[in-house]
């Protein structure tokens, strides 16, 4: 019963978190004065019809919301409006229906743009932070074991340094390494690529990935195995790991039945929250790569002023964060006994 | 075990001079600072240092373009033939006025809604927690993207504001936590009950504690802030108007730095952007460590070797051998124990100093004495499970026939818990919180008898539980499911999971109330007859293991103040401490009498006194007491007991 309550009121709030960024969303693409098709109503060249037609094309005729006419708070409109006929419900309606409109760059519906990126971004964040994990959290683990020797002092050493590279030039720095190795450039495959059989192309694939990867896990390591080393540290001056050794246990033993799940249990909720700040990886990753995910996505439509894509790809990684924020919870509860009596 | 820790130095929070002549000794906080304080110097020099002027336009020919490190240009020239060194010093402005405004910014937002939601509570800070919980889910530097590239021409102030705008999420967090913690203490409750206002109490008491996490604090968040901006930057929504390491990186990139090879404009503005976030990181993190210092030790660091040196006092092993033939065999002999503390830059504190005492079969012996007189590190130093500072200096423990302090960890390891188990004080932390009880009992059961396995395990548990009144279906609970007595039963069905011939139980009592204490009690009695358990029985509390033990060993200040069979101990108790513990004892023949407690506390481990450790509390001390300490005295065949007064009359 508890742990239906608990889980149902973290699925309730990463819904209503959702909410609130589809609302920001929409407001933030209104209320800036940036989207030329929006500034374009303004632009004193165009004629009458012209404008209305734009208008019309973007939907901008309709009142924004039931009592506002316009973006402006003290203008207040009329209320008796159909709340189905306003900006704000078409804009929820065409997302519940998949649609985020069209590129203006490419033409293309931005909902195909983005869902081939996405697996592309969710192939190379995933492969990254699972190293990443796995390193820290094996290196945070024989620092804390080593607290206090030359090896702690190293291990923290090399993962502050980690912490301080800015993700973009470390990539740089591989890539211009890496390009006078022989490795690729840039990019996911090699083109005229898609003729050959699987094993070719998933070899060609990961010589691609090899370094956005290799940035990726040596930028987020280092945050990990921090964590990794307090979490343990704390776990491992715990009354019930003296027990442990008490009961006989080797060393081995404890570390492994004891101490190590008990310390894991902040780090899920660290990989969690860090989701936000692995999207800002991946979209400075991708521009030096020039790997075709969301992030690469964000800088195309920044620099190309394609809006409606920027704003799909914002929407669809704000999501994706969420999301996984709430499957984090729910490992959590399911890792922590003690999680639904509190 | 609460003797063990000791409490972390006060914090320096007020005198500038006491937090630096901390700060000075912590090698990583000095080199950031150093870090920081170069950078600045650059930038505030940034005119006298640069060997040209960045603004001033020049004629550029198409050979000064990406030119290598020369002596006119000392890291070269970038792709509008500018001097990389130039603009790195003048980059290193504007990555330190966004990097600290905008930290400024989210830092203030950050601290007032931190402390007004920790301060005022209820509904105001379920709403701005909710707030923060969900700007903390939002991707920041997606939203900075979008919110940037929204307004048409970004400026240093937009960057400045959206960064600032955008980072306050994490101070929130952890000064409301801060605020929460303070606000309940002694002090500003008090100042709350003399009728100090919210105002009064946030500027004079709240502020100054919550002040020092704050600035540890702000330091991540400017190294975040010039992070974000030379992202920013980079991605092409800078202001193109002020050169930042960023930019620098945006243009070196964009434009071709990478095909012509010109590393110099690559690694050149990077470096900087290291250097200051790097420097930031190393200052934030000796911050930390002297604002909020933690013991960095722990239950798994590597014991130190025994090393035994010159025996200091009289072995006994002789004496307290001697005894009549038809008493039961003996199974633990301690012969001179002596157990020190090393801290570095400190004198060894003497935890435990010439402990002698023996143990039968069946025989269930109470040692007694204070908090800080040494009981627990002696019964840890039993099982060799010292934390890392202990180290057991001289004497030995014989358990049967094998000498303790000889074997190697591997052969400890088989000793403890089959031969003898330990129950701590405290089950609530004494159990691991995310594995269920039954299964915590049946890896002790596993480790020993790996042969145990499916059935016969779960019957064995089963069986244990029900041995110590616990229906053996909870051994699928977790320990936080436990009543406070359950789990102490649990932790004693824990202990006779391998049949040990010795129980240390170690105050196990101490948390529970009196009830409870009873029925424990009560029940380890009960085992130790239906078992034929020896158990050593630690405890503060004389009255306690009065109706119980068989024998009592008083401890103070780490050495053996009085050693015999209990009706001695209650009857003909000669030293003065065993005499002031039993007047603290309720008599039940004169109700009215009454009860005294000795003023004092014992010594401090590491400041001992010259002579009797007691002296300075002995109602009977005179002046030989002072300066020498009292040897350990036979009194009769199985009575000890050291001080000088004994002496006299033996």
């Amino acid at each position: 019963m508890k742990r239906w309550r608990y889980l149902l009121g973290k699925i309730g709030w990463a819904f209503f978190t959702i909410l609130f960024v589809l609302i920001l969303n929409f407001f933030l693409f209104r209320v800036l004065p940036g989207d030329p098709a929006r500034a374009g109503v303004h632009d004193p060249r165009l004629k009458k019809e012209a404008i209305e037609a734009i208008r019309v094309r973007f939907g901008l005729d309709k009142p924004v919301i039931n009592c506002f006419e316009s973006l402006n708070p003290i203008k207040i409109g009329s209320c008796d409006v159909n709340p189905l006929d306003t900006q704000f419900f078409i804009y929820v309606k065409n997302l519940l229906q998949g649609e985020m409109g069209i590129s203006y760059h490419s033409n293309r519906p931005v909902v195909d743009i983005l869902a081939e990126r996405l697996w592309n971004t969710i192939l190379l964040i995933g492969a990254g932070q699972i190293l990443a994990i796995l390193i820290g959290v094996v290196f945070g683990m024989f620092a804390a074991w080593k607290a206090r020797t030359s090896i702690d002092y190293g291990a923290l050493i090399i993962s502050l340094v980690a912490w301080s590279l800015p993700t973009f030039w470390l990539g740089i720095i591989l890539l211009f390494w890496g390009s006078n190795n022989g490795l690729p450039i840039g990019g996911m495959q090699t083109p005229g690529m898609s003729s050959q059989p699987f094993l070719v192309r998933a070899g060609d694939i990961a010589r691609h990935m090899f370094l956005p990867t290799l940035t990726y896990t040596i930028v987020y390591m280092g945050e990990y195995m921090l964590i990794m080393r307090s979490s343990l540290l704390d776990v491992l001056s715990e009354d019930y790991i003296l027990t442990a050794k008490a009961k006989g246990l080797s060393m081995f033993q404890v570390l492994k039945d004891h101490a190590l799940k008990n310390a894991m249990l902040p780090l899920v909720t660290v990989i969690a929250i860090n989701l936000g700040f692995t999207m800002a990886g991946a979209v400075q990753i991708e521009t030096v790569f020039s790997w075709p995910g969301l992030g690469l996505a964000i800088y195309e439509a920044v620099n190309r002023r394609d809006f409606p894509v920027l704003q799909g790809a914002f929407l669809l990684i704000a999501i994706a964060v969420i999301l996984s924020n709430l499957i984090a919870d729910l490992m959590y509860s399911y890792l922590d006994p003690r999680v639904h009596t509190d | 075990m609460t003797d063990l820790v000791t409490s972390p130095a006060p914090l320096p929070t007020s005198r500038l001079t006491d937090f630096w002549r901390v700060f000075r000794r912590n090698k990583m906080g000095l080199v950031g600072l150093f870090m920081l304080i170069t950078i600045v110097f650059v930038a505030v020099f940034a005119h006298v240092i640069a060997p040209y002027d960045p603004s001033a336009t020049h004629d550029v020919a198409s050979s000064d373009i990406y030119n290598p490190p020369s002596a006119a240009h000392w890291i070269g020239t970038d792709d509008a033939g500018q001097d990389v060194f130039t603009n790195f010093i003048f980059g290193a402005r504007v990555s330190l006025i966004v990097g600290f405004f905008a930290a400024f910014i989210s830092v203030f937002i950050g601290g007032v809604l931190g402390i007004v939601a920790g301060f005022f509570g209820g509904r105001v800070e379920n709403i701005l927690m909710r707030f923060t919980d969900i700007m903390l889910v939002i991707p920041d530097l997606p939203l900075m993207v979008v919110i940037v590239a929204l307004t048409k021409k970004p400026s240093l102030l937009n960057i400045i504001f959206v960064i600032g705008l955008l980072g306050w999420t994490t101070t929130a967090r952890i000064v409301r936590s801060q605020t929460l913690a303070v606000k309940s203490r002694k002090f500003v409750l008090r100042a709350r009950a003399i009728g100090a206002g919210n105002r009064h109490i946030i500027r004079h008491h709240i502020l100054p504690l919550v002040m020092p996490i704050l600035v540890v604090n702000a330091v991540l968040v400017v190294s975040l802030a010039i992070l974000n901006e030379s992202t920013l930057a980079f991605l092409g929504l800078g202001d193109p108007t002020a050169i930042s390491w960023g930019q620098m990186l945006n243009y070196a990139f964009g434009r071709g730095a990478m095909s012509t090879g010109a590393w110099w404009a690559l690694v050149t503005p990077g470096v900087g952007i290291v250097w200051v976030v790097l420097g930031l990181t190393l200052f934030g993190h000796g911050l930390e460590q002297v604002l909020n210092p933690r013991l960095e030790t722990h239950h798994l660091m590597r014991p130190r070797p025994i090393v035994k040196h010159e025996a200091t006092g009289k072995p006994l092993r002789h004496a307290t051998r001697q005894r009549v033939p038809s008493e039961a065999p003996i199974l633990i002999e301690v012969d001179n124990l002596s157990i020190s503390y090393l801290t570095e830059n400190k004198p060894p504190a003497r935890a435990v100093e010439n402990v002698s005492f023996t143990l039968r079969e069946g025989e269930l012996m109470g040692l007694v004495g204070e908090s800080g007189c040494g009981k627990t590190t002696l019964m840890l130093g039993l099982l060799r499970l010292l934390p890392a500072a202990g180290q057991i200096v001289d004497g030995e423990v014989w358990f049967g026939d094998t000498e303790l302090t000889a074997l190697t960890d591997d052969e400890m390891e088989a000793v403890r818990w089959k031969g003898i188990s330990i129950v701590f004080q405290g089950a609530m932390n004494a159990l691991n919180p995310v594995r269920t009880v039954g299964d915590q009992i049946a890896e002790a059961i596993v480790k020993h008898n790996p042969l145990m396995k499916g059935k016969a395990l779960e019957a064995r548990v089963s069986e244990l539980l029900d041995l110590v009144g616990i229906s053996p279906e909870h051994k699928k609970h977790f320990p936080h499911q436990y009543s406070g007595g359950m789990r102490q039963r649990a932790m004693i069905a824990m202990a006779l999971a391998c049949n040990p011939k010795v129980v240390i139980a170690d105050e196990p009592t101490t948390a529970l109330d009196v009830m409870i204490q009873a029925q424990v009690l009560e029940l380890l009695d009960s085992l130790r007859k239906k078992l034929g358990l020896s158990i050593i029985f630690v405890t503060h509390d004389l009255g306690v293991v009065a109706e119980m033990c068989d024998s009592v060993l008083v401890m103070y200040g780490g050495v053996t103040a009085e050693y015999s069979d209990v009706d001695t101990i209650y009857n003909t108790a000669r030293h003065p401490y065993t005499q002031e513990l039993l007047k603290a004892f309720p008599d039940l023949s004169q109700p009215d009498k009454r009860l005294a407690s000795i003023p004092g506390y014992p010594p401090r481990l590491d400041d001992l006194p010259a002579g009797c450790r007691f002296a300075p509390r002995c109602p009977l001390a005179f002046e030989r007491c002072h300066i020498e300490q009292p040897e350990i005295h036979q009194l009769s065949e199985r009575h000890f007991a050291s001080c000088h007064l004994v002496e006299k009359r033996v």
